[in-house]
């Protein structure tokens, strides 16, 4: 039997129980021994617009996407049209009988454009423009429609409706049935999916025997599916990945003002201020909770984190864009005094409000300049899971280790992104402090007296000190002194030599693959397993490629990039962006000018084909640069 | 360890330097006077200003102090006060500061009582950028540093803060040092975010309000000894609010000083805290261990975030 490698898009309305209808799934799979890896696309509004989920299930650890899909549930007709591209020769799609009397005309929700393209491709193939057609055009290229009609199942089953409720629980119990997985499993998905809402466990089981029972008396023939020996893993997003790093990490004072993608992390961190701490050796510690305090906005938020830092308590903020515009003056203060701050930027589509919801990588050089005047700063990356736990860590590392702000970006794909990690390692990452001071007496918080830059680090409670963002002497007082200026702000930077001294390669930039490859790629971020993948899938068609992935962009791991791309053939940067931002920095720091680049900035995150597509068409020197465009 | 008071030096020895006969030097040595009042220890207060004339008051004063942006004194001084809420917390800022740039988190900190201390220095003019209008200045007002009268409207500061949900108001005048030193006694003993008015003369700028216009003027509200604006009960709160708030909108030829209002039923944000977060007070998050002997996490992530986890 071949390795099972599922493909499943849900799609409805926002607001319209696809995320339930996702943690249901996934559930019932995982306790079948499976691991499910997907991602989460929506709009910037809250109730109606189309929203979807793409889950991959497998049981080796998916680490990205498959195009096209094999199965797709539509809980709206919009589903249909909107993902008529996305859909394999083969897919199954499940839809509502009701549908049967749409028109494309009234799906309101798909945007105009998208509108024109589906209708352009139904005319083209004579077909007419509503439901007809698209099932139409599914037939023809050997996709099996099966119409179900929602209603009247829900209603036999669960008589009290009302029936448009557990169109999510029907449409993924279908799935399941179909895919054949068996009720028990399935039954345990809705307990979890619902654990929240026991009230309601009840109903919705019986909407699941109504799906079992009606793919039972059908003609639709079941997968047949192995079940695996379950191993404990936690489901995580990015957001909850990057929250539980912190915490772990130290995290003790988190500050935010709400924006998409970036506070899903705050509220999951706000919703366990009560920590839970390990047995072992820590009984004579002193415990406590963790505060999170949402903030009036941005700027309150950033010099809130410093404040908080300024007592030893390690402090963070969370935010996106717009939000980090308004942080930039907070920053350049936490580095002018030397503040250890942790700003996670999650990052989206741009500029201004752009796409509030959907992916972008176009904040690396600005997250690299942001704040007035020359200050260090490290800027990291994360871009799968497990990075997420541990670089959360290490950035609160960083900045208690070199008093210096820390910019930990993220992209929405990936703060988006759902995975089955299979175990978090509580001693990956040894928990560093900052250099204590010593000397109460007579202490100077900015002594000059060092070597690698870093003075001790005094806290309010503790010492008696001065600090201002105008330059200080080394008691914190304003000085206009030439020869101190210049004192100081080589103390400053040398912090940042002395990052690029200890930190380990590993933690800046790796390269993944076969050292003499036809192609080298480049990208950051959450392409990251993506391009791994896409490697393998090269390797079949007799085609060799590595991957130079990036995780810390300052300081720069100059001379390893330089090493490595001086023994490249052909480079290609990959990265959601217009101007291939990581392609300029290398270019800044190692003089190398990447020429070729695969870029997506449509806002939605990238798929293995097109990139394998574009690969082939940059070998064949058809094109140097090309710009993705698939996404709903 | 028993500590006398002569230990204490509140006054650091960095040279001032603002004008002759500004009214910053008052508020300094009220300050001053009040911790010394209260034998406060150096390491217990933090100093948290801004930008502007006032903004250097930290540097002058021998405790912890932070000299931070322009407009962003308040979140610094909550981020401290609610990392390590055993701290007392005094924020100092000039009118342009806190109400201009600021002003958005001077209003928020009236819902949050943090429980810090903000004393607000009212010049009507931005002192350090030579004497532009601040929101302090009334319509039409002329002083020396503006080339036209003032064509914008001032705020009320003591209305703002009443409204805004301060739980202690009071104006104070830096040539009242006496008054001024227990009006800032007073607020730091308050639980809740208390702010005080202070009314100071800039004679480089301001020519119009001056310590003779001021001194002509003010009138302390503890001489009427009826005066009562202290809430202990919530059923005294409508009333004594009304009465401080009328009494906020007077202004001319008397301008009353003292405390026009005080709650003392409302929680302040560290109660509220200490109600969900676990030991806050006793292990605020500026005083945790935050790993085990060998410098590895003690959070338990599983058990912290169980609703996640999938067995
Ligand atoms: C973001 C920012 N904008 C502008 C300034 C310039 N600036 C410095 S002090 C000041 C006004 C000070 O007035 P006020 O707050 O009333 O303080 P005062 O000098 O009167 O005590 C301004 C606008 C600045 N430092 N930062
Ligand atoms: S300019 Fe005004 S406020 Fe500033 S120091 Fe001089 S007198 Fe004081
Ligand atoms: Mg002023």
């Amino acid at each position: 039997m071949q390795e099972t490698d599922i493909n499943l898009l849900v799609g409805g309305p926002q607001g319209g129980g696809i995320d339930s209808a996702a943690n249901m799934v996934s559930m019932a799979f995982s306790l079948a021994g499976y691991n499910i890896y997907g991602i989460r696309e929506y709009h910037s509004n809250i109730k109606g617009r189309h929203s979807y989920i793409h889950f991959r299930i497998m049981h080796k650890r998916p680490r990205s996407l498959k195009y096209p899909v094999d199965i797709m549930v539509a809980l709206d007709p919009d589903t249909l049209f909107e993902h008529m591209f996305d859909v394999s020769s083969n897919a199954k799609i499940i839809y509502d009988t009701s549908f049967d009397k749409f028109e494309l005309k009234n799906a309101r929700m798909i945007t105009s454009d998208t509108m024109e393209s589906i209708r352009n491709e139904l005319k083209s193939r004579n077909l007419t423009l509503d439901v007809h057609g698209i099932l139409d055009y599914f037939r023809s290229v050997g996709a099996v429609p099966i119409a179900m009609p929602f209603d009247k199942l829900i209603n036999d089953y669960v008589p009290e409706g009302p029936a448009t409720r557990y169109y999510n629980t029907l449409g993924a119990g279908t799935t399941l049935a179909i895919l054949g997985l068996d009720i028990e499993h399935a039954n345990e998905g809705i307990k979890y999916a619902f654990r929240k809402k026991p009230s309601v466990v009840d109903s919705n089981l019986r909407v699941i025997k109504a799906a079992y029972d009606y793919v039972d008396k059908s003609e639709i023939k079941p997968e047949q599916l192995k079940f695996y020996p379950v191993i404990p893993r936690i489901l995580l997003t990015g957001n909850d990945a990057v929250a539980i790093g912190k915490l772990m990490g130290g995290l003790r004072f988190q500050t935010y003002y709400p924006i998409t993608p970036a506070s899903d992390e705050s509220t999951l961190l706000e919703n366990h201020e009560d920590i839970k701490f390990l047995e072992n050796e820590t009984k004579n510690l002193k415990k406590g909770g963790l505060v999170v305090v949402q903030c009036e906005d941005e700027l309150s938020a950033v010099n809130m984190a410093n404040g908080g830092a300024l007592t030893g308590a390690r402090s963070a903020t969370a935010t996106s864009g717009p939000g980090f515009s308004l942080m930039a003056e907070g920053i350049s203060f936490a580095g002018m005094t030397e503040i250890p701050l942790v700003v996670t930027l999650y990052q989206r589509g741009g500029p201004s409000t752009g796409l509030p919801t959907r992916n972008g990588q176009s904040d690396l050089l600005f997250a690299l300049n942001t704040g007035h005047g020359e200050f260090p700063k490290m800027v990291i990356s994360s871009g799968d899971m497990e990075e997420c736990v541990y670089d959360a860590m290490k950035s609160l590392n960083y900045a208690q280790k070199y008093q210096m702000p820390v910019i930990h970006m993220i992209d929405k794909t990936l703060a988006n992104t759902m995975d089955l990690v299979p175990e978090i390692d509580v001693k990956r990452v040894r928990i560093e402090k900052y250099r204590d001071n010593n000397n109460h007496e007579n202490y100077k918080r900015y002594d000059l007296n060092t070597d690698d830059g870093v003075s001790p680090y005094g806290v309010f409670g503790k010492d008696v000190f001065w600090m201002t963002g105008d330059e200080h002497n080394e008691l914190g007082h304003v000085t206009e002194d030439t020869s101190l200026r210049d004192k100081m702000m080589e103390k400053r930077m040398r912090k940042l030599i002395t990052a690029d001294r200890e930190i380990p390669m590993e933690d800046r930039a790796i390269l993944y693959g076969n050292e003499n490859a036809d192609i080298t790629y480049i990208t950051w971020g959450s392409q990251k397993s993506l391009l791994l993948d896409a490697i393998d899938e090269l390797k079949k068609d007799g085609i060799s490629a590595n991957l130079l992935y990036l995780r810390m962009f300052a300081p720069f791991p100059s001379e390893y990039v330089g090493e490595v791309l001086k023994k490249s053939n052909l480079i290609i940067d990959v990265e959601s962006n217009m101007t291939a931002q990581a392609a300029k920095i290398i270019r800044m720091n190692t003089g190398i000018e990447v020429k070729s680049s695969i870029l997506k900035y449509n806002g939605r995150h990238m798929t293995i084909d097109e990139v394998i597509k574009s690969t082939k068409r940059i070998m064949g020197k058809e094109l140097e640069m090309v710009v993705l465009e698939n996404g709903s | 360890m028993e500590k006398s008071v002569e230990r204490y030096n509140y006054r650091s020895n960095i040279t001032i330097d603002w004008c002759p006969g500004c009214g910053n030097f008052g508020i300094v040595s009220a300050v001053t006077q009040a911790l010394t009042d209260m034998k406060m220890d150096p390491k217990d207060v933090v100093a948290v200003s801004g930008i502007g004339c006032s903004g250097k008051t930290p540097h002058y004063l021998n405790i912890a102090g932070a000299h931070t942006l322009h407009g962003r004194s308040i979140p610094y001084a909550v981020g401290v006060k609610l990392a390590n809420p055993n701290l007392n917390v005094l924020v100092m800022g000039g009118d342009g500061d806190l109400l201009s740039i600021g002003a958005g988190h001077l209003v928020a900190e009236g819902r949050r009582n943090s429980g810090i201390v903000v004393l607000l220095y009212n010049n009507a003019v931005y002192g350090l950028t030579k004497g532009q209008a601040a929101p302090t200045m009334p319509l039409n007002e002329k002083v020396k540093s503006i080339p036209r009268p003032n064509i914008l409207d001032k705020i009320n500061p003591v209305a703002l803060a009443m409204t805004s949900g301060y739980s202690f108001v009071a104006r104070g005048f830096s040539s009242e040092i006496k008054q001024l030193s227990m009006l800032i006694e007073r607020a730091m003993k308050h639980k809740g975010s208390a702010i005080i008015e202070i009314l100071q003369p800039c004679p480089t700028y301001n020519d119009v309000n001056t310590l003779d216009w001021f001194r002509k003027r003010v009138y302390k509200l503890e001489d009427d000894k009826t005066w009562n604006p202290v809430v202990n009960d919530k059923s005294e709160e409508e009333e004594k609010f009304n009465k401080g708030y009328n009494l906020s909108l007077k202004w001319g030829d008397k301008i009353p000083i003292g405390i026009f209002y005080e709650n003392n039923t409302v929680p302040s944000f560290p109660e509220r805290l200490s109600k969900i977060v676990p030991d806050y007070i006793k292990y605020p998050p500026s005083d945790q261990d935050v790993s085990d002997k060998d410098g590895y996490t003690i959070v338990d992530p599983i058990k912290t975030f169980i609703e996640k986890e999938i067995e």
